[in-house]
């Protein structure tokens, strides 16, 4: 089976963006994170421009997460850099611009769903009530605004957690498999209201490991042991490699940028085979 | 620094408190019943009977004195005296058989002249015999009467400088307990709480938001400190003050509270108890990264809250520690706070005081280092 070169997946590659602000909204360059002899995130060099939602994609363990850490300045890069909307992280300031849903639900068992919310919103500076009941309503929680977080079922969690990562209308969101434990109604809704974000300028970088969410994505980075793949909207990427199910594509990129490294283990694994 | 900011942070952890009962309870209830359960068992010794013989040697003006000293001991309360003997083997036989307490013996050269009087006991427990002590010494200073003429007594005397010779071991203990609690629950409930922050993800939650690291430590002293205040205030008005409640119906007349006597302003103690408080809330959210259980947390206790009980002055003053531990004893917070609790409430010192104003200083400082070392470990990555 005729195989398509992949590409780099630099930052080139990309395909053209509806630009929104002047210079991507997450950049990384080179960003290198490792653990001990663990290279979690091993030289990925990312330019995302606003606007668009963005599927990090890729099995447990490789990489998104501390990905997203480094992104977001939780973590601090062995070497390299992460912009975000311009600004080096890590940036305490410019996090009051960024929404970070972690895939933990991060919130706490004891406290009101409205407790909950109204605490992160007040260290993002947001007070207004109404604002928060909004979101509240959106991921429809806004009947159990009284319940303790601990009384909720998990999926119920899952919601409020990402209303505590939105309220503050952040323009960068990321969200570490937000959609874990949804039920598939509410998973609609979820993907309807990131597009409705994207269309108003936002940025949205979403993780998963479930190929079935791919295709809400504008554009997908396929991630593996800390190394990009392949980067390209869905429909690009089925037809790099000739088949209708992404699934089968992340396997085929994944085997492709397997057989260099297995000559030379770390030298240059996003080279591909042809 | 944005406060509000540290006002959320504070209100939170108000919240977190609203709905963990068990927790409230736990900082307010635990506390008086300990003191109280202390105070039940010091102030039962006190009243327990001790039997004490009386062995007479002497031949001198010989059965008076021994009957004087026994009805001396009699008129003691808590004392029963058995009739004196001249067979000091029987009275050791009664010590070995528990039948007496203490021996008081006036040995064969005992003289009005020569006052020398031998206290026999047990020597089991030392310490606990050493109890009954006072009350024959009590006794021995009222032979004064039996003492023919001009010639010597014993002179054996007792006199504090602060307090009253008649101070009870509860009067004493009292303004370390209070310390020590506050010490206590609060580095223990900021510890694992911090801890849960770490575990539950909220603190990655948390450090993704603008919050500083800083503002985190501000809000969880607020919100801890206002908990220990109020936890001081209760335990203060407990060991402090005596609500007589009087009979109901059945229900017989009882009294709430100690009423341990304070020399001092309550309020200048109150201000060294929060101050070492604050100090607790930041050592324990430094110690919370290095714990990654809740049992982890509470395996801290041997290492951080024992040691200052032993050492901080709670039983034995520092200067009767030996000379190596002297200088450990010195850079504990607790010592500080047991020293100046003690100044202001036996000494009945106040801010005026060189030695109070050290203390608080010295606490001051404390709280600030573990402040600052709980910021800067706060980011620590847990790998």
């Amino acid at each position: 089976m005729a195989v398509a070169p992949i590409p780099e997946t630099r930052t080139t590659t990309s395909p053209p963006p509806t630009p929104a602000t002047p210079g991507p909204a997450v950049e990384a360059v080179a960003l290198r994170k490792d653990f001990g002899p663990i290279h979690a995130v091993d030289g990925i060099d990312l330019s995302l421009p606003s606007g668009r939602i963005y599927g990090l994609l890729g099995p447990n363990g490789s990489g998104k997460t501390t990905l997203i850490r480094l992104l977001t300045g939780l973590a601090s890069a062995t070497s390299g850099t992460a912009r975000v909307l311009g600004v080096q992280m890590p940036s305490r300031e410019n996090l009051a611009h960024i929404g970070y849903m972690t895939q933990s639900d991060g919130i706490y068992p004891e406290l009101s769903v409205w407790e909950n919310l109204s605490f992160f919103a007040a260290l993002y500076g947001q007070t207004d009530r109404a604002a928060l009941h909004r979101s509240l309503a959106l991921v429809e929680l806004d009947s159990r605004a009284g319940t303790p977080a601990q009384d909720l079922s998990g999926g119920m969690r899952r919601r409020l957690s990402m209303a505590c990562a939105l309220t503050h209308h952040p323009a960068v969101i990321f969200l570490d498999e937000p959609t874990v434990g949804v039920d598939p109604a509410l998973r609609v809704q979820f993907w309807d209201h990131f597009h409705r974000l994207a269309a108003d300028g936002a940025t949205l970088v979403v993780s998963s490991h479930v190929m079935d969410e791919a295709d809400r994505c504008d554009e997908l980075l396929f991630i593996r042991d800390g190394h990009v793949l392949a980067q390209g909207t869905p429909g690009e990427l089925r037809k790099r490699v000739g088949t209708d199910n992404l699934e089968t594509a992340f396997l085929s990129f994944a085997s492709q940028a397997a057989s260099p490294r297995a000559a030379e283990s770390a030298a240059s694994p996003r080279e591909t085979a042809r | 620094m944005n406060p509000l900011r540290v006002v959320a942070v504070f209100r939170r952890i108000v919240a977190q408190f609203r709905r963990d009962p068990r927790t409230v309870a736990l900082l307010y209830l635990a506390p008086l019943a300990i003191i109280a359960l202390l105070a039940w068992v010091l102030s039962s010794q006190q009243s327990g009977t001790a039997n004490v013989a009386i062995v007479n040697e002497s031949t001198s003006p010989v059965g008076l004195i021994a009957s004087k000293l026994q009805s001396a001991l009699s008129q003691q309360t808590g004392i029963s005296v058995q009739p004196w003997t001249t067979d000091e083997s029987a009275a050791r036989q009664m010590l070995k058989d528990n039948k007496v307490d203490l021996v008081v013996i006036l040995p064969p050269d005992f003289s009005v002249e020569n006052p020398k009087i031998e206290l026999l006991t047990l020597g089991l427990n030392p310490a606990g015999e050493a109890s009954v002590l006072p009350a024959v010494q009590k006794a021995l200073l009222g032979l004064e009467a039996l003492a023919n003429n001009d010639a010597p007594v014993p002179t054996i005397e007792r006199e504090t400088v602060y307090g009253s010779p008649d101070a009870t071991q509860l009067d004493s203990l009292a303004p370390v307990v209070v310390g020590f609690f506050a010490y206590f629950f609060v580095f223990l409930l900021t510890g694992i709480s911090f801890l849960r922050e770490r575990i539950g993800g909220t603190l990655e939650r948390l450090l993704a938001t603008p919050v500083s690291q800083a503002e985190i430590v501000l809000g969880y002293s607020l919100g801890f400190g206002f908990f220990a205040t109020l936890q001081v205030a209760i335990v203060l008005a407990f060991v402090l003050g005596r609500l007589g409640i009087p009979a109901l119906g059945p229900i017989a007349a009882f009294a709430i509270g100690l009423g341990v006597p304070t020399a001092g302003n309550p309020l200048i103690a109150y201000l060294l108890v929060l101050v070492l408080g604050l100090g607790a809330v930041s050592l324990g959210i430094f110690l919370s990264t290095f714990a990654r259980t809740e049992l982890q947390v509470i395996q801290f206790i041997p290492i951080v809250i024992v040691p200052q009980g032993l050492l901080g002055g709670f039983f034995w003053p520092i200067g009767q520690l030996p000379s190596l531990l002297q200088p450990v004893a010195r850079i504990l917070p607790v010592t500080y706070a047991i020293d100046g609790l003690r100044q202001v409430m036996i000494a009945g010192a106040d801010l005026s005081s060189p030695q109070v104003l050290l203390d608080l200083v010295v606490l001051i400082g404390i709280a600030a280092v573990f402040m600052a070392l709980a910021a800067a470990t706060i980011r620590r990555e847990v790998a």
